[in-house]
């Protein structure tokens, strides 16, 4: 027993003193030369037949001899079926990615683009959620954003102008008050998962924080003891103190129970995104489009210009293990050309990053997001580490049951963002 | 132990057919083995070797090299430092996030509650013995749940359990306020443990009525003439009884406890609200494939693999004790 415990302390010690090899490693595309493969999400639903038919013709027209395989993964798995596939440096040649924290954690395995997509810089939007220090990882294939959607139903059943919603955050509270008179809740607040934060501090952040604020928060240079910052938090409390959302947000799922609370009318807004899930169109099942609003945040900081917040929501990344990089990176261009992002638009109902796309059809909802787009910034959430995100739902689950200071957030927040 | 048995049945034959002195099983295992090998012939000598290599080979192929991997994973770094040495960094980052901490108690947690774990099918299973009213029926109701998936179940205690759901309307109905189960950091972990309970509990009743099926009915019959209370027939005869059946049933409770409430938790709570129903397991998840962490993600691997390895022996020593006193 004794020899047993002194091979194994030598064992450990050994392994600690050489901890050779890496948990992640990288090498060799598993490809073929004349075949690219392609994971994502997406692939399997059937609205991205004609997308992705748009996309491989082409692709076709540039290089006719290569066979393109796209795999389909569940997106519940995706990101640890990426990181099984990093580690072993074998997997796709040409992979999709959400913006921000998701792809930005993983540079080190992809290909920096920026020669390759020059020319689409001026007619796709949302670049700068592939970016990483300087250089672009992936070329956009929707816009991801967090507009405040509204019930105009409720608005009119509590006396109030569905046209002309609060601009202020004062009088915005009392209409919760007229709301919750009829009966109504004022938002709709899934946080089980710790993403209701993050739509809040990006949905409010451009009327909370100054420009000056807003600007350096995203260039990385965040001062989280700054008042507006503790503001958004401090808000972000009271609704949850005055009871303006829907009971029981710590333990409702943002997908899709609390949608699933705004399109049965029980509460008046939702921070909802605009492509994919929990947006117009998915509204309009129970919601008609005169009756779906979009509004921009009510200003709480005199002097701020609300703005809608939002970033490059999915994109295609080419691999660095990849044989040829220029000709993954032509497969990446073609998954977001016009016709292909057309496609996209009309068929799965996403704001597509091609900004000429006519939307007019869509509803007076979606059009009015298109129209802010121009003055648009990029989210404040999408701008943190995925650390950081992750310890940010925690605390704002805590400040929601009351077991956390605004001052106390502030302070973790800031240690782990400079640590990250 | 798989060298230990197979050597004994075959050294004997080997011995003899060399046309040595009689060399008896006992007298191998006192040591006697080394000096006789070696005067047989090549073939021989390495036929068990060879008999037993392939169980070896896949052992240290696909269960002791992935192991030490792992471990070695866990001292070397993440992103910039992958693949360099950092000696107990991992260790030392884990220990000090609270997230981690909270994980391990609740590890603490799930040991205190196994006697409840234990009691509820014991208990159930002593009525159904006993054949109370209804106890044919009782018999498959209780083990349906255990064919169910964690997901499935999951899915339907969140609903049950939900602020808005029927659990919280009937106690609305009898003037009790609404109780955020899954929302709230205090109840949250004991609601994911009752489930799993109510889950998996049908399986440990049927090791239950199968030890009951040894039970010696004079036994009891006897306790009834003599006077005893259902209360004291249970405490006196049928628990002595099974003892070595309460205790399987507490190791395998117990492992499952410790592995498989991963479906539970990914769907019930995602280990909020607050962090507070984080697991190992669900924690290495979440550092491997939402942080990108895989080094750490080793490292918290380890921690639990050495947790289990400590349960475990506890459990074999319990259990070797036990078989003793028989």
């Amino acid at each position: 027993m004794r020899q047993r415990a002194m091979w194994s302390a030598v064992l450990v010690v050994g392994l600690a003193l050489a901890g050779c090899g890496s948990a992640s490693d990288s090498g060799k595309s598993t490809s073929s030369d004349g075949k690219l493969v392609v994971w994502d999400w997406k692939s399997g639903e059937p609205f991205a037949k004609s997308y992705l038919d748009k996309a491989k013709a082409d692709f076709k027209k540039k290089h006719a001899d290569v066979e393109v395989e796209f795999v389909a993964q569940p997106f519940d798995q995706y990101y640890t079926l990426l990181g099984a596939a990093i580690q072993s440096g074998k997997g796709p040649d040409v992979m999709l990615f959400n913006g921000g924290g998701q792809i930005r954690d993983r540079v080190d395995a992809l290909v920096p683009l920026d020669e390759y997509v020059a020319e689409d810089k001026q007619r796709l939007a949302g670049w700068e959620a592939f970016t990483k220090d300087g250089k672009i990882y992936a070329a956009p294939v929707t816009l991801q954003g967090y507009p405040i959607y509204y019930n105009k139903a409720i608005y009119q059943k509590a006396n109030l102008d569905p046209a002309s919603p609060a601009t202020t955050w004062d009088k915005f509270v009392a209409d919760c008050a007229a709301i919750a008179k009829a009966g109504s809740k004022c938002f709709a607040l899934g946080n089980k998962e710790g993403v209701g934060i993050q739509f809040w501090i990006s949905s409010m952040g451009s009327t909370t924080l100054t420009a000056a604020e807003y600007d350096a928060w995203i260039a990385g240079k965040r001062d989280w003891n700054s008042a507006n910052v503790k503001r958004l938090f401090q808000l972000w409390k009271e609704t949850g103190d005055k009871k303006m959302n829907s009971d029981g947000a710590n333990s409702t799922a943002m997908f899709n129970d609390s949608f699933a609370l705004f399109q049965s009318g029980k509460a008046a807004h939702v921070m909802g995104l605009m492509s994919d899930v929990g947006h117009w169109q998915d509204f309009n099942e129970f919601l008609t489009p005169e009756k779906l609003g979009v509004m921009k945040a009510p200003v709480v900081t005199a002097g701020t210009t609300p703005s809608l917040p939002y970033d490059g929501g999915i994109g295609y990344a080419v691999a660095k293990w990849t044989k040829d990089p220029k000709m993954a990176a032509d497969l990446a261009r073609s998954l977001s050309s016009a016709e292909a992002l057309k496609a996209f638009y009309a068929d799965a109902g996403a704001i597509a990053a091609d900004t000429t796309i006519d939307v007019s059809a869509g509803g007076p909802a979606v059009s009015t997001i298109v129209g802010e787009l121009k003055s648009g910034k990029p989210a404040l959430h999408v701008a943190l580490s995925s650390k950081t995100i992750d310890l940010m739902g925690r605390l704002s689950q805590q400040l929601l049951s009351g077991s956390i200071t605004v001052d106390e957030v502030v302070k973790q927040l800031a240690a782990s963002d400079q640590a990250g | 132990m798989p060298m230990g048995n197979t050597q004994p049945s075959v050294r004997p034959a080997s011995a003899g057919r060399a046309g040595g002195a009689a060399v008896t099983p006992v007298a191998h295992r006192s040591g006697a083995r080394p000096r006789r090998a070696r005067g047989g012939p090549g073939a021989e000598r390495y036929a068990p070797y060879i008999l037993v290599a392939p169980a070896v080979l896949i052992i240290v192929l696909l269960r002791l090299y992935p192991l030490i991997l792992g471990v070695n994973f866990s001292f070397t770094g993440d992103g910039a430092q992958n693949g360099t040495a950092v000696g107990f960094g991992n260790y030392r980052e884990l220990f000090a996030d609270p997230l981690f901490r909270t994980a391990l108690s609740n590890v603490g947690l799930l040991v205190l509650l196994l006697p409840v774990a234990v009691a509820i099918p014991g208990l159930l299973a002593t009525f159904i013995y006993l054949r109370v009213p209804g106890h044919r029926f009782y018999r498959s109701v209780y083990f349906f749940p255990a064919v169910l998936s964690p997901v499935i179940v999951g899915a339907i205690f969140n609903l049950l359990l939900a602020f808005d759901g029927p659990l919280n309307a009937v106690l609305g109905s009898v003037g009790v306020g609404p109780v955020d189960w899954l929302g709230d950091p205090d109840i949250a972990m004991f609601m994911v443990v009752g489930v799993h309970i109510w889950a998996t509990f049908g399986m440990a009743l049927v090791v239950f009525l199968a030890g009951f099926a040894t039970l010696d009915a004079a036994l009891l019959d006897a306790a009834r003439v003599d006077g005893a209370s259902l209360r004291q027939v249970v405490w006196h005869v049928v628990v002595p009884s099974l003892a070595r059946t309460i205790q399987f049933v507490f190791v395998t409770t117990m492992i499952g406890m410790l592995t498989s409430m991963f479906g539970l938790l990914f769907v019930m709570t995602s280990g909020g609200p607050e962090g507070s129903t984080y697991l190992p397991e669900y924690y290495i998840w979440i550092q491997q494939g939402q942080m990108n962490r895989p080094a750490l993600a080793s490292a918290a691997s380890t921690i639990l693999f050495v947790i289990m390895l400590v349960v475990g022996l506890m459990q074999i020593k319990l259990l070797e004790r036990a078989g003793k006193e028989d």
